[in-house]
Formats: C-alpha cells, structure tokens, sequence
C-alpha cells in the first residue's frame, strides 16, 4: 500500500491538464464579458455586432414593415428611427449592458445585449 | 489479478452511474428558451425541467388564448369585449378568483387601482392614432362612467350602468403569469423566468436577479435578488406622447382623469401573485410612496419606488436585495 513517488511524466500530465483546464476557464470567462448586440427580426437572428469593435458609427437597415433604422457607436446601440405609430422603441433609448433590450413590435424586430446579466428586466 | 477483478466492476459501475447521472443532470438542467408576442407586448421565457420544452410552448398559448378568449376588450371574441357590450353577464370562473383581487387592491387603495377606466383610457388614446389631450370638460364626463363601486357583482354575474367598459389592461400580464404558475405545478418545471412585457415571474428555488429598467434608458439602473416571486413595475416612460412640450403619458390618475403626476418614474412590487403585483404597481404609481407603502404593506408586498430626480426609495423587506447600478440614482431613506 506504499505511495509511489511521482515520475516527471506525470506531473507533466497534471500540470498540462490544469494548464488547459485554466485557458478553458479563461476562454469562456473572457467571451461570456463581451458584449454582443444581436438583433432579430421575427425570431430569426439577422446581425450580431461585437459593441466592443465599433470604432465609427453603423446603421443596420433590416428588412421590415415598417422600416426600421438601428444604429451603434460608442460602444452603445440602438433605434435611431422606426416608421411604426407609438415609437416605443426608439424611446426606448441606448442599450450599453449585457441584458438590455429594446423591441419594435409592429417591426417584428428586437435588440439585446448578450453577456451575463440579470435574469429579466422589469420595465 | 484475481482480487483486482471486483474493484475494477465497482469503478466501472461507478463511472457509469456518474456517467449516467451526468447525462440525466444534463437534461434536466439544460435551459430552453423562446419569446413571443401576445397582448401587445414582447414576451420571454427561459425554462429547465424535464418538462421544459414543453412550457416552452404552453407558456405563448395560455398567455394567447387569455388575452383573446377572455382579457382583451379590443377582442371580438373575448369574455371582456361581450360584457362591456352587454353592460353585464356572467364572469368566466377561470376569471373570478383574480376579479376578487382586483376589487380588495380597488377598494383597499381608496380607488387609485381602478379596472373600469375603459372610457378615460380611450378618450385620451394614448398610444394609438388617436392620442390627444380632451379638454376638462370631456374628462369631467369621462370620470363620471368610472369608478369599480359602480358594479353590481353578486353570485357570479356583473352588472353595471350603460357607458362604463371594463379594462383589464393594468392586471392582464399578472393573471396570465398566475395562471402559467398553475400550468407550471401540473408539470416538471425545476426553474423558470418568464417575463410578460416586463411582468415577470420567478419560479423554483434559489435566487434569481431582476433589473429595474432606467427610466431614462434602455437599461437596467438597480438590480434585485429575489426567490420565487412575482415582480411588475408601473412607469411614465415608455407609452406617452408630447403635445406642447408636456409629457401625457398612459397611466391615467382614477382621481383626476389626468397622468399621474406625483414625482415618480417608476414603481416595482414584488409579491406572490402576478395580479396583485401588477395591480399593486399601478395603484402605487397612482398613491405615491407614502400611501403606496402602507399598501403593500396591508398585502405583504415589497416595493422599490423611483422618483424622476433620481432618488430610489426601497421597502424594508428588498432594501437589502436592491443594488443600484448607475450612477445617476442613490438610495434614499423616506422622502
């Protein structure tokens, strides 16, 4: 029942084994922190823009009725125009972290900020 | 090799039943997720349990089927639409128990929750093609076809005089989500979100966050933990029009025909039921922290209040739980 002393090859093993366990850990870690806008129209998704990357300001035109116009810079994104009635949607204002969201709903069409964030938002 | 033979079956039974067990836990712990529309509003549900996939889609049909068949009175079809043509008529059973509700929040918040503001609400039309400010005199006679004591509810059956509409706009998500609790016992849900147009409900056990929407943006502006529990919010920012350079937004005060104008952007209640905190919301909105507390203290209710300068007042029982996140706004004690 004696221990055997460990070989270099094994503590080769285990090192190796917690050296990719660590860079997995920090491989999710580090893409659950990005912020990516993914915008749906219908249900289906039609755009993800990593916020992080947007260096000068994008329009996103997706194809709706009625149109809508979707803009992101400064790390912010959101609904710089719609064509619908109420415009909740563009009152809605800037989506900057992870669980907003912003919804036209005679567009079909929603914005939100994937990433680690609250369970839901009451509004 | 002959006494290694049994503890080599042990470890394989036991990395089976590991591997097994992982694989069931797996399953069960897996998270299905979906949104819809229904009741003119964006849904979403995020669900684990064996029956999860399934809730999935039971939750868009009970939600659907509610608002058509028995909440809507903008529906042909709906229990609501028929009454108000008939000034009366039998209430629904599945509608009775949260009818009850609705009445103790009218009758205990002094009428600031009212669900016969049909009239009012369509006169100022907020939110539809035609939104307008009415002049004094049209609210004076809109007022006077309001008021829940108007109606004769006896034995199941509701009578009530010619020109007041029943609207159960304020407490709609709340009965569906109650209802979707019901459907969720009968099946195997572990843990679930669901969130009706911003009316949510966390189901299971351990903690679950919400974020209370930024009144001045898209955001989240605190964040609150919670257990299993129901949260809606009442709020000035999202369906309003300006006319003059004033703001008219859609929750009309049953007192003065007027938006409510009493310093608030937003009111959150937490309670255990989806009707009573979606109609505990509105009522506080209406009454203001002051009076709001003391009523969601007679229901056992917690509420976060958020004043439109920034000031964020939580009830004792969530003054814990709330984390605020932006800047802009800072705890206060009572105002």
């Amino acid at each position: 029942m004696k221990n055997k002393p460990l070989k270099k090859a094994d503590i080769f093993i285990v090192l190796g084994v917690a050296a990719l366990a660590l860079l997995f850990i920090f491989l999710r870690g580090s893409k659950s922190e990005r912020r990516i806008a993914v915008i749906t129209v219908d249900s289906a998704v039609t755009d993800r823009i990593d916020l992080d990357e947007v260096k000068e300001k994008i329009t996103i035109m997706p194809d709706t009725d009625p149109q809508v116009v979707i803009a992101a810079e400064n790390g912010e994104i959101y609904f710089e125009s719609s064509g619908c009635r109420d415009k909740i949607c563009v009152k809605s204002g800037r989506l900057s972290k992870a669980g907003d969201i912003a919804v036209c709903l005679p567009a079909k069409t929603v914005v939100s900020i994937t990433g680690s964030g609250p369970d839901a938002v009451t509004y | 090799m002959g006494k290694k033979r049994p503890v080599t079956i042990i470890l394989a039974l036991v990395c089976a039943a590991a591997l097994a067990s992982g694989a069931v836990y797996g399953a069960l712990s897996k998270e299905y997720t979906g949104s819809f529309t229904a009741m003119d509003t964006y849904n979403t549900v995020k669900v684990r349990g064996a029956d999860a996939k399934k809730a999935l889609s039971s939750v868009s049909e009970i939600t659907s089927e509610l608002d058509t068949a028995l909440l809507s009175r903008h529906s042909d079809t709906s229990a609501v639409n028929e009454i108000n043509l008939n000034r009366g008529g039998r209430i629904p059973e599945e509608l009775a128990p949260y009818l009850d509700t609705l009445f103790e929040v009218y009758e205990k918040s002094g009428g600031a929750f009212d669900f016969t503001l049909g009239t009012l609400t369509d006169l100022w039309g907020i939110g539809t093609e035609n939104e307008r400010v009415p002049s004094d005199d049209e609210i004076k006679k809109a007022l006077a076809l309001t008021g829940a004591d108007k109606l004769d509810y006896t034995d199941g059956k509701i009578k009530f005089p010619e020109g007041i509409s029943l609207d159960f706009g304020a407490a709609g998500k709340g009965i569906a989500l109650d209802e979707i609790e019901k459907e969720f016992g009968r099946e195997k849900i572990s843990r679930a979100v669901v969130s009706l147009g911003g009316s949510i409900m966390l189901y299971g056990s351990g903690e679950f966050t919400v974020g209370i929407k930024d009144p001045r943006s898209a955001g989240y502006m605190a964040v609150l933990t919670l257990g299993d529990c129901f949260v809606s919010t009442s709020g000035n920012y999202e369906r309003y029009f300006e006319k003059d350079g004033v703001r008219y937004h859609h929750i009309l005060d049953p007192g003065t025909g007027y938006p409510v104008n009493s310093g608030l952007a937003g009111v959150t209640v937490i309670a255990p039921g989806g009707t009573l905190s979606d109609a505990l919301s509105t009522a506080c909105f209406v009454l203001g922290r002051e009076k709001g507390e003391t009523l969601c203290k007679e229901f056992g209710c917690e509420a976060v209040f958020v004043y439109e300068d920034g000031g964020v007042y939580a009830t004792d029982g969530v003054k814990d739980s709330l984390e605020i996140t932006d800047d802009y706004y800072r705890a206060e004690g009572v105002k």
